[in-house]
């Protein structure tokens, strides 16, 4: 009669226990009185009264019962999941195959979630270092018949934009420039943000050290200051916390650092150093400020705190408007009167969201055929274990608590993949983080944080869940009534058909994460394989930014130049030496767009005026960099009198606006100044932003027509690269000791550069490719295997009927080839999909889908053959006779 | 209100050593203090109850419900390993403390 246990009582009991205790007390009390003599009627009244406030009393006992079955209740949950975890730790210690081939398959599918995962969290999903990146905006102005994405706002118009948007609290203008910095050691060339003195308060960037720029200091004649980029001051510096009040100089002038920036995006651009505009030489002439077709500035601007996007967009679209009509003559280049307003975030990671959440759902799939391939893993190990967990159950333990056994199992499995998986990404994630953050202004806040980590954890455990759920689900039937049938036949044939499905999913899956692999190599062999129109083996480029204040005119730069190019032409091995302001791949997109009209023909209206890339070129420039000329010259050295401009154009801009005639002796006239320039030659087009762009139409000017400060120089020879660059840069220090030399390298890096995007891409999705077809075919060997061994009577009749070892071989192959063919089909429609969702991220190649999908598919075959070739063999291997006494 | 003129654990000690014989419902801990002490310890003997429960949320005690000698059901204290180990340090505890206060109430003079 003696109850033990209480532990799960509830408040009921608890009420309940309590009372009876006290009641009981009572009882015995009352009893004990009358036995004493006290008169019956009164001994339960005395008894109370001995006793005290009985609901007082009640209430402290039931508040220590309550707190004591608590304790004793979690207490009781703990020690179960502990013992169920060493229990699984121990039952899986005990099959390691089962383990291992769980595991890794599971840290190769979690760890490319987690990498992919960085990536969506650190470009997409983390707000970035800004207090008001939400209410931030970025204005840009487009010129859709340029192709321009943003050319760019002028001086005045800052001014104009600030007084004229109500649903803005502020207008910051921003551009970078390069100066030297002199003082604490080395002279510096550095990249500096000329900002007006609101930008860092409209961003909410707080400042590590000092402060950023105050009111008024970027006004005419204030004095000049300078604030840090944290990068600088920790790489350049050595993080001297007592640099505030020092002084550096630069453009010939003290500047005094006022205060120490904490780690940001490189964004807008990766700036060093940042001044106000009136720090900056040429922000502060007078061209730039009062001419209105001087657009070098990028605005960006806080929205009012309820103000919308749209109010936003249609108070730009007012401004715009009004300064067309205002001003016809300054606008009359930018046909467009459009200002966009994008949202600061979605600014940061433009471009970067259709790759990296393309990856992120790819990522998903792998996961899923892992996670296809571990539940069948289970289901034959559960099989294996039909005893085992009949025996569970005998001994006491309800289904449910098989089945929390079971997850727990999985769980288990799954967390130490998930931190397998999470090791495995750690290195990804830093290769990735380095990669990316060439690639986007956001790349170097990819990292291995809590998110990712969290993030890993949570798909760890739903991973475990739903593997371990599934094959449970599948048991359909109570495992004790599976015992009693004894038999694995009977339970095997609903088991293999559950198994099947998996491996068809699986190979669906896998095809279309091979569909997507497939279209984006072959897209990225295509960017390889396509002609550039140059030739860029044996040349070396470097960047020579020629400083402001030293190289203040055309002259100077030009003899620069000229002295360059005569020096390195005496070098041994070097048959060609140019200048350019650009070559190709060194930038993705069109820098400098000439609009113009054709001499002799009616001015089209400025929305339809042609236009070019123009690039100012040295003589030798298409010889150096393997530019065929195809009719007429390439400049000369007299080429200089920017009276009457000689031009070179492209083949295809000469084609289109010359059709069947010859361009050369032909004039254009340029819309903005109405220079009149002469066609002298035409060359071969040149994918000038890399081989995933467009061929442009280009034009170009000799170098000395304008002799820009920014120079790129390009050299061809036959000698070995690396003593080139040395030889580049020896020369230029040889011309100016304290001129910097960057971006040394060759042209077939910059290339290559230009393309490290969908590289990457095209890595990330053949590693995934690859996994997912290693995980499918590992699952087809398992279930073909699984198979072979339940129909190992069957083939065994089949023997000892007269069946030959070759059509059993072939029965067997031939079930694997139609799970696998049945896994493609159903991946065909899904593939599809994946085509759509892709063409944002493939590069050139159009069409090849359905070649694709037949090498993906005969891949599949090839591989189910091979992962059926051992079961199959295990089959035509089988004797009759065991096969019988097996049975 | 409990054991007001109870020395502070004096009754946690009482009931260990009640329970120490073996299993005792509450009704048999208090008669059992009663008459030991021939009612010199004014308890009231409500004051029992909440402190048997704080006992046995400490572990020292656990609950077993069996039927008492009235044919009625009740809950019965007996002793845990941690309860028994309880009781003999408070025993020394107790001996030492009116030891030292003996020693001190016997001394005559300065």
């Amino acid at each position: 009669m003696k109850r033990l246990f209480r532990l799960s009582l509830g408040e009921r009991g608890v009420r309940r226990d309590v009372a009876s205790e006290i009641q009981f007390h009572i009882e015995m009390r009352t009893r004990e009185l009358i036995e004493a003599g006290v008169d019956p009627s009164a001994a339960r009244e005395q008894a109370i009264a001995t006793f005290g406030d009985v609901g007082a009393i009640e209430a402290e006992c039931r508040s220590e019962t309550r707190q004591r079955v608590r304790t004793a209740t979690w207490r009781e949950v703990g020690d179960s999941i502990v013992q169920d975890v060493r229990y699984a730790a121990r039952t899986l210690a005990r099959t390691p195959g089962f383990t291992i081939t769980v595991l890794v398959t599971l840290a190769l599918g979690i760890g490319a979630n987690s990498a992919v995962f960085s990536m969506v969290n650190g470009l997409l999903l983390k707000h970035p270092p800004y207090a008001n990146s939400d209410r931030m905006v970025v204005l840009q102005r487009p010129v859709a018949s340029l192709s321009v994405a943003d050319v760019g706002f002028a001086a005045p118009e800052v001014a104009d934009f600030r007084s004229q948007t109500p649903s803005l609290d502020g207008v910051a203008e921003y551009h970078s420039m390069s100066f030297d910095l002199l003082g604490h050691g080395e002279p510096r060339r550095v990249q500096t943000g000329v900002v007006s003195s609101g930008f860092f308060d409209l961003l909410g960037v707080k400042p590590l050290l000092g402060r950023t720029f105050a009111r008024g200091e970027d006004q005419t004649g204030a004095v000049p200051v300078l604030v840090l980029s944290y990068a600088f001051w920790v790489n350049q510096l050595g993080a001297d916390s007592s640099i505030i009040g020092k002084t550096f100089t630069m453009n010939d002038r003290q500047h005094t650092v006022i205060g120490v920036l904490p780690p940001l995006p490189n964004y807008p651009d990766q700036n060093d150093v940042w001044m106000p505009i009136s720090s900056c030489p040429f922000r502060s002439s007078a061209r730039m400020t009062t001419m209105r077709s001087m657009r070098m500035l990028s605005l960006f601007a806080r929205t009012k705190p309820g103000a919308t996007i749209t109010d936003v967009r249609s108070d730009l679209a007012t401004v715009g408007a009004r300064l067309h009509a205002q001003f016809r003559d300054d606008y009359k280049g930018i046909p467009d009167e459009k200002v966009s307003a994008t949202p600061i975030t979605s600014a940061m990671s433009e471009g970067a969201a259709p790759s990296v959440l393309l990856l992120f759902g790819i990522a998903g799939l792998v996961l899923l055929i892992a996670c296809a391939n571990v539940a069948h893993l289970t289901m034959a190990r559960h099989l294996r274990r039909q005893r085992e967990m009949a025996i569970r159950s005998a001994l006491g333990a309800g289904r449910r608590r098989v089945l929390r056994q079971l997850l727990t199992e999985s769980v288990l499995l799954s967390l130490a993949g998930g931190l397998l998986g999470l090791a495995l990404a750690g290195p990804g994630i830093s290769a990735i983080a380095h990669i990316v953050a060439r690639l986007t202004a956001r790349g170097n806040e990819i990292a291995l944080d809590w998110r990712v980590v969290g993030f890993t954890l949570a798909l760890s455990v739903a991973t475990g869940v739903f593997f371990g759920v599934l094959p449970a689900l599948t048991d359909g039937r109570d495992l004790v009534t599976r015992l009693r049938d004894g038999g694995a036949t009977t339970a095997g044939g609903g088991k293999l058909r559950a198994r099947s499905a998996l491996v068809i999913g699986e190979v669906a899956l896998a095809s279309v994460v091979l569909v997507g692999a497939g279209l984006m190599i072959r897209s990225f062999a295509h960017l390889l394989r396509v002609d550039t129109g140059y030739d860029p083996q044996n040349v070396v480029t470097a960047h020579v930014d020629l400083n402001w204040t030293k190289y203040n005119n055309g002259q100077v730069v030009r003899n620069f130049a000229n002295a360059f190019i005569d020096r390195l032409h005496a070098s041994s091995g070097v048959t060609a030496v140019a200048v350019a302001n650009e070559f190709p791949a060194s930038s993705s997109s069109p820098q400098n767009q000439l609009l113009f009209s054709i001499r002799g023909r009616p001015a089209p209206d400025s929305a339809r005026m042609p236009h070019a890339e123009l690039n100012y070129v040295s003589p030798e420039y298409f010889r150096t960099i393997g530019v065929p000329v195809l009719s007429g010259r390439s400049f000369t050295a007299d080429d200089r009198d920017t009276a009457s401009v000689v031009v070179v154009v492209s083949r295809s801009l000469a084609e289109r606006y010359f059709p069947g005639a010859n361009a050369v002796g032909k004039q254009i006239t340029t819309a903005s100044q109405g220079t009149t320039l002469t066609i002298v030659g035409v060359v071969g087009d040149v994918r000038e932003f890399g081989p995933a762009a467009d061929v442009p139409e280009q034009i170009y000017e000799p170098f000395n027509a304008l002799s820009v400060r920014d120079i790129r120089v390009l050299v061809r020879s036959r000698g070995s690269a690396g003593a080139m660059m040395n030889r580049i840069r020896d020369v230029v220090h040889e011309l100016d000791a304290e001129q910097p030399v960057i971006e040394v390298r060759t042209l077939a890096q910059a290339r290559d550069e230009v393309i490290a995007a969908p590289r990457l891409i095209t890595l990330l999705l053949g590693l995934f490719g690859a996994v997912a077809l290693i995980i499918a075919a590992a699952g087809l060997g398992g279930v073909m295997a699984y198979s072979v061994g339940q129909r190992l009577q069957e083939f065994g009749i089949r023997v000892a009927l007269g069946a030959d070892r070759s059509s059993i071989l072939r029965l067997v192959v031939g079930q694997g080839v139609r799970l696998v063919v049945a896994g493609l089909l159903i991946g065909a429609f899904a593939a599809r999909g994946v085509d759509q969702l892709m063409s944002k991220v493939l590069v050139g190649a159009e069409g090849g889908e359905a070649l694709t999908y037949a090498a993906v598919a005969l891949v599949f075959v090839a591989v189910a053959v091979v992962a059926c070739l051992a079961p199959a063999r295990r089959a035509t291997a089988v004797d009759p006779v065991t096969a019988f006494k097996a049975s | 209100m409990a054991g007001s003129d109870l020395f502070v654990g004096t009754l946690d000690v009482l009931i260990l050593k009640a329970v120490s014989w073996g299993p005792i419902h509450g009704y048999g801990i208090g008669r059992w203090i009663r008459q030991t002490t021939r009612d010199a310890l004014q308890v009231q003997e409500g004051a029992l109850y909440p402190a048997l429960h704080r006992l046995e949320r400490k572990g020292l005690l656990e609950e077993e419900w069996g039927v008492s000698e009235t044919g009625r059901e009740a809950k019965y204290y007996r002793l845990t390993t941690a309860g028994r180990g309880e009781l003999r340090a408070a025993v020394t505890r107790w001996r030492d403390y009116a030891h030292a206060v003996t020693l001190a109430l016997d001394t005559t003079g300065r």
